[in-house]
C-alpha cells in the first residue's frame, strides 16, 4: 500500500489527480507513487476539499497552479495568491509549481497560460514575483516552462537561458514538461537536447509527461498542440529517457486532462514512465559503482 | 519594419484583444512570421480562452444548458466570456453574471422560466464551492442572557442562499438534470411563484422550497438582523421552530449580538 509521506515527493512516477478519479482513488487506493492535484480546484471547500485532505493521508501530494500569472506586467492578483497561500497551508504539499507564463492583463483572466516575449523586461517582471511568491508561501516554487505557438519578434533570449536565469536570480526550481519541449521545439524548429543542456540539473526537481494534439491547419501547416488528452507520444518517451540521463532520476508526473480515460489507462503511463526511471536509476547505480 | 517593439504591458493588451475582442491586427504585428499565419497562431489561443470558459460554465448551469440545446448555449457563452471575462483566476467565481446576460440573450427570449434556472443553478454553484466554515456554537448561543438572545445577529453558512423564483424552478432543475420527460411535460411552468432556500450538507447541495413567510422570515436572518426585530415581524411557533431547524441543520456560521443589547 502506498505510504504516508506527506511532504516529500519521491523520485517516482506519480499521476494528476482529476476530480473523475477522486471517489476511485479512495475507494481503490491505487498503487502509484504519488498524486499531484491543481491548486485552483481546491480554492472552496466541501466535497472537493474533503477528497483531497482524505488523499493526501495516503500520498505525498504536490500543488500545480495555473492562475498566478507570474508574467503580468501589472502585477500579480494579491487576492489569488492569498488563496494559493491558504490552500497551500491546509494542504502542505510537497512540491507547490506555477508557469512561466501570464494570463492576467486589465484585471481579466484570459484562461490560458499566455507566451511572454523573452526580454530582460519580461525577466524582471517574472523575476519580481517569483520572489514576491516565494516570500508569500514561505517555500521554494517550482516553473514550468510552457507549450507555445508563437514567438515575438522583439523576444531576444532563448526561452531556455530566459529559464535559468530566472533559477540564478530566484532560487525556485524547474518543473521540466518535457512535452512542452518537445511540443514548442517542434513548434519552433529549436532542438531540444540544446533546452534540455541548458537547465541547471539541481534545479530540475519534477518533470511532466502528458499527450499532445497535432493539429492540421488550413493551409496544410501543422502545429502540435498541449491538450493533455492523450497518452504520452513515443518521441516524447524518448527524450523524457534523455531528460532523465541529464538530470538523473527526478519526480515524473503524467497528466491527463482532456478525455479523461479511466484511472487504470492513467496508472499504466505511470507505470511506463516507472520502468524508465528504474532504468535510469540503474545506470546511475552503474555509473557510480565504476 | 521599424517600428518600436512593444513594452510587456501593451504586448499583453494587444493580445487582449486578439483573444476577447478579435481585434488581432497589433498583436500579429510583434509575431515572428515563419510559414504559419500569425491569425492561426493567435486562433490556438482564442480557442482555449472561450472552450476553458465554456466549459466553466457547462459545469455551474448544466441544466440550462439542457433546456437549450449545446450550440444555443455555446453561443450564449461566447458573447457573455467577451462581454464580461472573469476577472479572478478562480474560475469557481466565473459566471455569476450569466443569468442577467441570459435574460437579455435574444435567442432564449421564449423561455420565460430560464432565468430562474439559472438564478437556482448559480446559487446551488455557489453552495457547492463555497469555503468551509464550522456551524456556529449552539452552547455560547444558549449562554447568553434573554435580552442578549433577543439582539443576536446571525451569520449565515457561506453556502446558504435564497431564490426566490417566478416560476417552478426547482421542479424544472430536477427534472432536466434528472432527464425525466414525464416530470417535466407534468410541471406548469406559469404555476405559482416558489420560494427556494439553497444549502450544502455533509454529502450534498440541497434546495428546498420553503413558505413565502418563512423565507422572508430566512432572508431577514440572513441579512443579519437582530432577531427581535425579525421576530416582531413573523411571530408565532412556526418561526421559532424554523430557526430552531436553521440552527439544527448549520445554516449559520456565526453571530455576534448587537450594540443596543450590551447595556
Amino acid at each position: 500500500m502506498p505510504q504516508s509521506r506527506r511532504g516529500s515527493i519521491p523520485a517516482k512516477a506519480g499521476i494528476g489527480l482529476r476530480f473523475p478519479h477522486h471517489q476511485a482513488v479512495v475507494d481503490a487506493r491505487p498503487e502509484v507513487a504519488w498524486l499531484e492535484a491543481h491548486t485552483e480546484n481546491y480554492m472552496g471547500g466541501g466535497t472537493s476539499l474533503r477528497y483531497l485532505e482524505t488523499i493526501r493521508g495516503d500520498y505525498p501530494l504536490s500543488l500545480h497552479g495555473v492562475g498566478l500569472s507570474l508574467g503580468s506586467a501589472e502585477g500579480i492578483d494579491a487576492a489569488h495568491l492569498e488563496r494559493v497561500r491558504r490552500v497551500v497551508e491546509r494542504i502542505e504539499p510537497g512540491l507547490v509549481s506555477e508557469h512561466l507564463s501570464w494570463s492576467v492583463v486589465g484585471g481579466a483572466y484570459l484562461a490560458d497560460l499566455l507566451p511572454l516575449p523573452m526580454t530582460e523586461e519580461a525577466l524582471d517582471v517574472v523575476c519580481r514575483h517569483v520572489d514576491q511568491a516565494q516570500a508569500c508561501l514561505n517555500r521554494r516554487l517550482l516553473i514550468e516552462n510552457p507549450s507555445t505557438y508563437l514567438r515575438f519578434r522583439h523576444s531576444a533570449i532563448p526561452e531556455w537561458e530566459f529559464l535559468a536565469r530566472v533559477v540564478e536570480r530566484t532560487g525556485c526550481g524547474i518543473l521540466c514538461d518535457v512535452n512542452n519541449i518537445y511540443v514548442s521545439c517542434c513548434n519552433h524548429g529549436w532542438d531540444a537536447a540544446t533546452y534540455l543542456a541548458a537547465l541547471p540539473p539541481a534545479a530540475v526537481a519534477e518533470i511532466h509527461l502528458a499527450g499532445h494534439a497535432v493539429k492540421k491547419l488550413d493551409d496544410g501547416q501543422v502545429l502540435r498542440i498541449d491538450d493533455h488528452g492523450s497518452r504520452v507520444a513515443p518521441a516524447v518517451w524518448a527524450l523524457y529517457a534523455e531528460a532523465l540521463a541529464r538530470f538523473g532520476p527526478v519526480p515524473t508526473l503524467v497528466e491527463w486532462d482532456t478525455n479523461v480515460p479511466p484511472l487504470e489507462v492513467l496508472l499504466g503511463e505511470a507505470t511506463h514512465a516507472e520502468m524508465v526511471l528504474r532504468q535510469v536509476e540503474h545506470e546511475h547505480a552503474c555509473a557510480d559503482a565504476a | 519594419m521599424n517600428t518600436p517593439a512593444p513594452t510587456l504591458l501593451e504586448l499583453q493588451h494587444a493580445l487582449y484583444r486578439s483573444i476577447v475582442e478579435h481585434d488581432e491586427a497589433e498583436a500579429a504585428a510583434s509575431i515572428v512570421v515563419d510559414g504559419i499565419d500569425p491569425a492561426a497562431r493567435l486562433g490556438i489561443y482564442r480557442n482555449t480562452f472561450a472552450s476553458v470558459l465554456t466549459n466553466a460554465l457547462r459545469l455551474s448551469y448544466p441544466a440550462v444548458l439542457r433546456l437549450v440545446a449545446a450550440e444555443c448555449f455555446e453561443g450564449a457563452a461566447r458573447l457573455f466570456m467577451e462581454e464580461q471575462p472573469p476577472q479572478s483566476a478562480n474560475l469557481d467565481d466565473y459566471g455569476v453574471a450569466f443569468p442577467e446576460f441570459l435574460s437579455r440573450f435574444e435567442p432564449v427570449s421564449a423561455l420565460a422560466y430560464l432565468l430562474d434556472v439559472a438564478r437556482l443553478e448559480w446559487a446551488v454553484s455557489r453552495a457547492l464551492h463555497a469555503p468551509d466554515a464550522p456551524p456556529l456554537d449552539l452552547g455560547r448561543l444558549a449562554a447568553l442572557t434573554e435580552d442578549e438572545q433577543a439582539h443576536v445577529c446571525f451569520t449565515p453558512h457561506p453556502s446558504a442562499g435564497l431564490v426566490r423564483a417566478d416560476h417552478p424552478a426547482d421542479s424544472i432543475w430536477r427534472a432536466v438534470l434528472a432527464q425525466d420527460e414525464a416530470a417535466l411535460a407534468a410541471i406548469d411552468p406559469s404555476s405559482e411563484p416558489v420560494w427556494l432556500l439553497v444549502h450544502r450538507t455533509e454529502r450534498d447541495v440541497e434546495v428546498t422550497r420553503l413558505s413565502e413567510a418563512a423565507w422572508r422570515f430566512t432572508d431577514a436572518l440572513f441579512a443579519g438582523r437582530p432577531l427581535h426585530s425579525v421576530l416582531e415581524e413573523a411571530p408565532g411557533a412556526e418561526a421559532s421552530a424554523l430557526l430552531a431547524e436553521h440552527l439544527a441543520a448549520g445554516r449559520f456560521a456565526a453571530f455576534s449580538v448587537s450594540d443596543t443589547a450590551i447595556s
